[in-house]
């Protein structure tokens, strides 16, 4: 890690002038002594045993990856013939039967198998948890508790056992009773979060006027997310106390609660929203845009945003009728696509680079204007993955690490937040079935 | 222990014994430089779980994001897009232009465990008050920095909103029909989801803490957690091509999609392992396909050509079902299907407020509202709303007084001098027109005269 050599490119008067040059080379060389390097720091959860028990539930592998990023001894359970979430993967692809998401979350975990049809498997499973600080119950709501070590049976095993429950219904209410037998996906999970619903033209052609899903694992990750500051709440908790308790986080639910705004909108709209295409609810310009070679990304939300676009793009005829942003808001749909019409002319003069290039130069002007009533409109290249690989940026921050795996060697994004003192690791991939099971089995005392 | 699962849980979890319970944060102390959505979900989570919040915020200028409203509508003079991300905080109007100003937050900070500010980066440090300052003087502070790209690195100072880290991050181009149809992730996905990863960071802080006694500096930024669910990187290395937008098909799951049913409403359903694929054909009555060689295996299923089939074939089925038949059989026979939801059944479905997810609420300044939550439920330390919203400074006089034991003239003169003020009487800042501030007995906090 080293900061930027050379001069860096600055937007904000607040960071020029020779105070904040010492203050800011002050923070430089702080940081270059803490982000440095992770070798002989500690690890948050160096504490903590996880045990995994899932079944085709990412949001549950995720979690436990993510402890296992914190430094946690993270042991996932597998019956003899494999979780089936080994054979999710983009088309199939796979690294000796075992798919991408899969592989990507099993970060510095152990792999082993328990037959928990038999006595033999409850038994050893038993005697995992009673050592374990942590259970991750991925499995259908009620399933653990039916065969004898569910939470209120873990509790016996071992009293301050945090149990993180990761279900698309979650483990408690009259619903998640009624719908305990559906699986999770992050399709669904979606669906259910209403997130579709947001997204599409309605206008467009059958079935492209479909509610469209996030191309990503939105909701699965954010129910990772969820997931894993309710158990580290818990834990710290149980670090002060020495109580421990039942997490529960419902994936299907993870998007609509944290994002808020489906919940605000039915709430105080009375009405769902409908889809708006490439439009936001509460700002304009904030979308993509075809540019002569390709996409730009623009965003100028406040009105003087707005103005200095105008500027940029020498439109200011159009400043009179669009100047606030009550103007330019989507609640009439069909006035907005007017001006949208006149952007898109004009966007469509330039290539993404010079659009780049005119809104920096018209920034770094803006910015010495005390009042900062230039505005700050943003337009960048709307980047492919492929693209975003050539950044230099993330090379030196080391934001892809590249991973062995199988004998091959491949690319996976490091692990994220950066912490100074106790720095997220991926410190291995090894995902084969059964692979960790002489190692774990002779540590826990585990009958074979 | 014969006690019904589901019985047995509904009481561990029980909203109705919420208050007795204790908070799982209480005690902690945040100082919030955070602003618009990014960093300001990370003190709601600690806020929500019981930490003491401290919004700081510009006098009269305020959070920029009081004023933002979809549509423009505000109710009681305010916007629920602000209120929902800023429940049981404490708000204080200081001017970080003045060195008085920066001495002040500087002496909360010795006496906080938690910093969290979203600026541009390296401005906190610029202002005097970055992390160098304050580990100085407060070796316990986790103090987390908020950025589109990082405190270092060539593109350090480069802004940032949500969707320019969607673009940067190579995520714009992933949802949608392709290179003529590509949507955004709404809603602001790139603040929410790298806010709650921050958030799991101070977390993680908080628990190295109570080992060491020692606080840290968290780095987090939207661009890389937003790497962080990205599948793209290694398919890319292992096949050299690109994965881009796949419309409404998820690509690790066959088959998957989007439906539109008899009753013309839209269903999802994705298959992610071999026993939900046998499933599904059980409940379309087509067991002859659950053997079918192109279909019976998870990888042969994924191939773009089987999936592609197998995809029709649902889809020809799902126009003949009414969508509560289609969720039915899901039930009955455990495979994945859902609803496509929208703003309107998520606020009515009773199941939500049964987690807590959804939560009715009374607040002394704005009455009774229906607000978020979080999809976490935590048996012993639930979270809860204690208050909502309140004007830029409505705090000062309380925590100056709390928190630096301040006498009451010294904020007077504070106040006479400018160093602390107050809001405006714009929309989005005033109180409710209703509301007689004069009464309140926070705004006119006196230490000692507390009931």
């Amino acid at each position: 890690m080293k900061p930027a050599k050379g001069k860096d490119q600055v937007f904000s008067r607040h960071l020029a002038g020779k105070t904040a040059s010492e203050h800011l080379s002050q923070f430089n060389e702080l940081l270059a002594d803490l982000m440095g390097s992770s070798e002989g720091k500690p690890e948050v959860l160096d504490d903590t045993t996880v045990v995994e028990i899932s079944h085709a539930n990412f949001p549950a592998l995720i979690s436990a990856s993510l402890l296992g990023e914190f430094g946690a001894e993270v042991i996932k359970v597998e019956p003899p013939e494999g979780d089936p979430a080994r054979e999710a993967s983009p088309y199939g692809v796979n690294i000796k039967g075992i798919g991408i998401p899969f592989l990507m979350e099993s970060r510095n975990k152990q792999h082993i198998t328990l037959d928990l049809k038999t006595e033999k498997g409850i038994e050893n499973l038993k005697k995992l948890i009673s050592q374990a600080d942590v259970v991750i119950d991925g499995m259908n709501p009620g399933f653990l508790d039916s065969l004898g070590v569910g939470y209120r049976h873990c509790i016996k095993l071992k009293s301050d056992l945090v149990y993180l429950a990761v279900s698309p219904y979650g483990h408690f209410t009259s619903k998640s009773k009624a719908f305990s037998n559906i699986p999770d996906t992050d399709l669904t999970a979606q669906s259910e979060s209403g997130y579709p619903s947001l997204t599409g033209n309605p206008e467009a052609p059958e079935p492209y006027n479909y509610p469209v899903k996030a191309g990503v694992w939105a909701a699965s990750y954010m129910a990772a997310g969820l997931a894993v500051s309710g158990a580290l709440t818990a834990l710290l908790y149980k670090r002060r106390t020495g109580v421990g308790q039942m997490v529960d986080i419902a994936s299907y639910d993870a998007i609509s609660a944290w994002q808020c705004y489906s919940i605000i909108w039915g709430v105080h709209f009375k009405k769902p929203r409908v889809r708006v295409g490439n439009f936001d609810w509460s700002i304009f310009p904030y979308g993509y845009y075809e540019a002569k070679d390709g996409y730009v990304t623009i965003a100028a939300g406040s009105d003087q945003d707005f103005r200095g676009l105008l500027k940029i793009l020498n439109r200011w005829d159009l400043e009179n009728d669009w100047r606030f942003v009550f103007d330019r808001i989507t609640d009439d749909v069909d006035k907005l696509k007017a001006l949208e019409a006149e952007f898109k002319k004009e966007l469509a003069k330039y290539t993404r680079k010079q659009l780049v290039q005119k809104t920096l130069a018209f920034n770094k002007k803006a910015v010495k204007d005390k009042l900062r009533g230039q505005g700050f409109p943003i337009a960048v290249e709307t980047l492919s993955p492929r693209e975003v690989l050539n950044e230099e940026h993330w090379k030196i921050r080391k934001s892809f690490t590249e991973v062995e795996v199988g004998g091959a060697t491949i690319k996976m994004p490091s692990s994220v937040p950066k912490l100074s003192d106790t720095p997220l690791r991926l410190k291995k991939i090894e995902a084969g079935l059964g692979m960790h099971n002489k190692l774990v089995y002779e540590k826990f005392g585990l009958e074979e | 222990m014969n006690q019904d699962y589901f019985t047995y849980t509904d009481k561990l979890f029980s909203q109705s014994e919420l208050s007795e319970k204790p908070e799982a944060l209480k005690g902690i102390r945040v100082l919030d430089f955070a602003h618009i959505i990014y960093g300001s979900v990370i003190s709601k989570w600690l806020a929500l779980f019981g930490a003491e919040v401290i919004k700081i915020e510009e006098p009269y200028e305020g959070d920029f994001w009081r004023t933002a409203s979809y549509w423009a509508k505000y109710w009681k003079d305010s916007s629920p897009f602000f209120q929902c991300l800023h429940p049981n905080k404490h708000f204080v109007g200081i001017d970080l232009k003045t060195e008085k100003g920066k001495e002040l937050v500087l002496d909360i900070a010795k006496k906080s465990d938690v910093i969290v500010e979203n600026y541009r980066a390296g401005l906190m440090e610029a202002w005097g008050i970055g992390y160098t300052t304050v580990s100085k003087i407060n070796p316990k502070i986790i103090y987390i920095s908020c950025s589109g790209y990082g405190q270092w690195g060539p593109l350090r100072f480069f802004p940032s909103w949500d969707l320019i880290a969607q673009s940067m991050s190579g995520v714009a181009q992933l949802t949608g029909f392709g290179d003529k149809q590509t949507y955004k992730l709404p809603d602001y996905y790139g603040d929410f989801l790298p806010g709650i990863f921050g958030a799991m960071g101070v977390l993680g802080a908080l628990n190295q803490r109570e080992k060491t006694g020692k606080g840290q500096f968290i780095d987090v930024t939207q661009v890389e957690v937003l790497f962080r669910m990205m599948h793209q990187w290694s398919y890319m290395d292992l096949t050299g091509e690109d994965l881009l937008c796949t419309g409404n098909v998820d690509p690790s799951m066959a088959p998957s999609g989007i439906f539109k049913t008899k009753d013309e409403k839209f269903i999802s359903i994705a298959i992610a392992t071999d026993d939900q694929f046998v499933a599904l054909m059980k409940a379309m009555d087509r067991m002859d396909l659950s053997g079918d060689p192109r279909f019976r295996e998870a990888f042969e299923r994924l191939k773009p050509e089987n999936a592609d089939e197998i995809c029709g074939v649902v889809d020809t089925w799902a126009q003949s079902k009414q969508e509560s038949e289609i969720i039915g059989l899901a039930q009955e026979l455990g495979f994945p299907a859902a609803l496509v939801m929208d703003d309107f059944q998520i606020v009515n479905d009773e199941w939500r407020k049964e987690r807590g997810s959804v939560i009715d609420f009374e607040d002394d300044m704005y009455g009774k509202g229906t607000w978020p939550g979080t999809a976490v439920a935590l048996e012993k330390t639930p979270n809860r709303i204690k208050s909502m919203q309140r004007p830029i400074g409505y705090h000062n006089h309380y925590v100056l007084q709390k928190v630096l034991n301040f006498s009451k003239e010294q904020i007077r003169e504070l106040e006479k001098d400018h160093i602390i003020g107050y809001w405006g009487n714009s929309i989005g800042h005033r109180p409710p027109v209703y509301y007689e501030m004069s009464n309140d007995p926070i705004i006119n906090f006196t230490e000692g005269e507390e009931k």
